[in-house]
């Protein structure tokens, strides 16, 4: 087979899947913002909407935090450091680069 | 100086939001450069693993470029066969991505005045990312103007830069094949982590309001531990939105007389 048919192949059963993916995906992105579009909230609904990406946030990286490594825990400690008082770019850039080094070293 | 000239000292974010679109556009695609950093490897890997299961780079493209959500992808090349599952795979991206109810609630009042075309596009596009920086410089814009309200311009630089590298990087990952090994040998996913920590801390509004964090990082956490897969987002959420609930309950009945 050449390059150019290996590198364009598609077959239907995969492009079901990929099409059904983003149906799935696309539902849950417009879901959300249907349902709250044209409604005014209690302040208590809110309140519990402006605590949604907090959570989120915190939910999708509480994996890190898991961790038994030394390394990565160390790692994490300086990072958090970092965050708390530096913008994104060092924070990022010392995150990955102290990460990095540990996980080395240790 | 004018009085209404701002000092030097205030930070480009913290001006009044009246620059033009193209300025707009490009500290959209500056805000997501320290994000890429952290991405690339991964769709890097993301490419590679594709490949390995058989998906042709177009395929790749199109998973990418259609669905556009990362963590799904990830468990959709790890549960790939040849046919691939649908409803397994269709299954498992809406567990994934079922955090997107929420956020594009949270997101709706700062869409409000936008043509419906315009918030279906936006939306297409509300990754992780996308979402968390486009809210956080919603909520600034907010602290100024009085007003809900995303500036346009701005989230289409976030957006523009961010899918053109996970549709790009993935590709270029599928064609070259396994080149970089685990990116976790490196430190690049601490760069999420990093990224989604200063976030957080801009949200800071007194220890009360922060009351949800520990305990949906908590949850979250021993999900994590305790059960496969990707429960442990919707699980540390909904922990947090509850403590929340009740947070708002004891202030309302503390205002009242």
């Amino acid at each position: 087979m050449s390059d150019f048919a290996r590198y364009f192949a598609l077959d239907v059963p995969s492009l079901l899947a990929i099409l059904a993916m983003m149906a799935v995906t696309y539902a849950t992105r417009v879901t959300g913002y249907l349902v709250l579009r044209n409604r005014t909230l209690s302040p208590r609904a809110t309140a519990v909407l402006e605590a949604v990406p907090g959570a989120v946030l915190i939910s999708v990286i509480a994996p890190a935090f898991t961790t038994t490594n030394p390394a990565d825990l160390l790692g994490l400690a300086v990072t958090l450091a970092m965050a708390c008082r530096f913008p994104m770019l060092p924070t990022v850039i010392v995150g990955v680069a102290v990460t990095a080094l540990l996980r080395h070293m240790l | 100086m004018t009085a209404t000239a701002l000092p030097d000292d205030i930070a480009p974010d913290e001006r009044e939001p009246s620059r033009s679109v193209w300025a707009e556009f490009r500290r959209g695609l500056a805000a997501m450069a320290p994000i890429l950093l952290g991405v690339t490897p991964f769709a890097l890997v993301l490419g590679s693993q594709a490949a390995m299961k058989g998906l042709s780079p177009l395929e790749v493209a199109l998973m990418c470029g259609l669905n556009f959500a990362g963590g799904s992808e990830f468990v959709a090349i790890e549960l790939w066969r040849s046919p691939p599952q649908i409803a397994l795979i269709a299954g498992m991206t809406l567990l994934v991505n079922c955090r997107h109810l929420l956020m594009g609630a949270s997101f709706a009042p700062h869409l409000r005045r936008l043509r419906p075309w315009q918030a279906a596009l936006v939306l297409f596009v509300m990754a992780d990312e996308t979402w968390a920086l486009g809210m956080d410089d919603a909520r600034r814009r907010m602290a100024v103007t009085g007003r809900p309200g995303i500036s346009l311009p701005y989230y289409a630089g976030l957006a523009v830069s961010l899918y053109i590298a996970w549709v790009a990087v993935t590709v270029l990952g599928a064609v070259v094949g396994p080149v970089l090994g685990n990116p976790h040998a490196y430190g690049f996913d601490m760069a999420f982590t990093a990224v989604f920590l200063v976030l957080i801390r801009g949200m800071w509004k007194g220890w009360r309001r922060a009351l949800p964090w520990p305990v949906s990082l908590g949850v979250a956490a021993v999900t994590h531990l305790a059960v496969p897969g990707a429960w442990y987002v919707p699980a540390g959420t909904l922990a947090g939105l509850a403590v929340a609930y009740f947070v708002a309950g004891t202030e309302t009945r503390e205002a009242a007389p």
